[in-house]
């Protein structure tokens, strides 16, 4: 009898702290995979590409990291921008259901971050490198879901 | 009812893939495999940026006129494992590019590697890129 009682007891609780059902809030995607990566990500990625590293003439160095409160905003904007996608690109409609997929959209959340704190601090080779480990997990993503040209 | 769905969001993820392998710009997207070519001329300039390492060069042709060349490389990261940092190939310096054209036919080439005049060569890392493998390059596997 005790032990039934501390069994419907346990049960009782254990229903009680069951997380009530989140009813999906309904949302209307404006693209697919591909909308996102022509007009969120690849813009957002080039912008970062873009704002540093060196282009070296007979002329001398000019380096590509902003010199303006307004182009460092702009990074961290872009930066913004790349971490989130990962968030789109694990939307229902656009999700691999797989944990690959999830990792490398967790990637681009790192590399985002990375790219913010950097522009954050004005801080030019921190960003170069950001923008490289950007690169690596688009080459993760594709090594995985893409054979040559053609998808897998 | 659940692999109806599953069947359509896989044939969409299908169908955007080759959209982002564009937006890289991997080799097979932008370069030709059977277009080879050599260039050779002084390096004008290089962009040391990501995701890929540009290096520029004037070639002179048989008649004469001079052409601006603009050669693809891998990733920054990957020229500095093989001893090449941002510095290492001055612009005015001659240099002999092996690499594959553009399939726009556009004077840009996805290099190869790259032979100075003292003979020395250095590979550009564009096996990363997608570029053909012919085993030339010892760290290509």
């Amino acid at each position: 009898m005790k032990i039934t009682v501390i069994i419907l007891c346990a049960l009782l609780i254990t229903g009680c702290n069951q997380p009530e059902q989140v009813k999906p809030i309904p949302f209307e995607s404006t693209g697919d995979v591909k909308h996102i990566m022509q007009w969120v990500l690849d813009p957002a990625a080039d912008h970062l590409w873009g704002s540093a590293g060196s282009i070296i003439t007979e002329a001398g160095t000019e380096e590509l990291a902003p010199t303006t409160e307004e182009g460092w905003l702009a990074v961290q904007h872009s930066a913004v921008v790349v971490a989130e996608t990962a968030n789109l690109l694990l939307m229902p409609s656009r999700t691999k259901d797989d944990e690959a997929w999830r990792e490398i959209a967790l990637g681009l959340v790192s590399a985002g971050l990375r790219a913010k704190s950097a522009a954050e601090a004005k801080n030019g080779e921190e960003l170069f490198e950001a923008g490289a480990q950007l690169y690596r997990v688009c080459k993760s993503c594709h090594a995985i879901y893409v054979e040559g040209e053609q998808p897998i | 009812m659940a692999l109806k769905y599953l069947v359509i969001i896989s044939g969409l993820i299908i169908a955007c893939l080759p959209a982002q392998l564009n937006a890289h710009h991997a080799f097979g997207a932008e370069f030709d495999r059977n277009r080879p070519l050599t260039l050779r001329g002084p390096v004008t300039k290089v962009e040391w940026v990501n995701p890929h390492a540009w290096i520029h060069l004037e070639i002179t042709n048989e008649d004469g006129t001079k052409e601006i060349w603009m050669v693809e490389g891998g990733t920054p990261n990957t020229l500095l494992r093989r001893g090449i940092n941002k510095r290492s190939i001055k612009p005015g310096v001659e240099i002999i590019v092996d690499g594959y054209q553009s399939k726009d036919r556009s004077n840009r080439a996805n290099g190869r590697n790259i032979t100075l005049t003292d003979g020395r060569k250095l590979f550009m890392g564009s096996s990363g890129t997608g570029a053909p493998k012919d085993g030339k390059d010892p760290r290509e596997n």
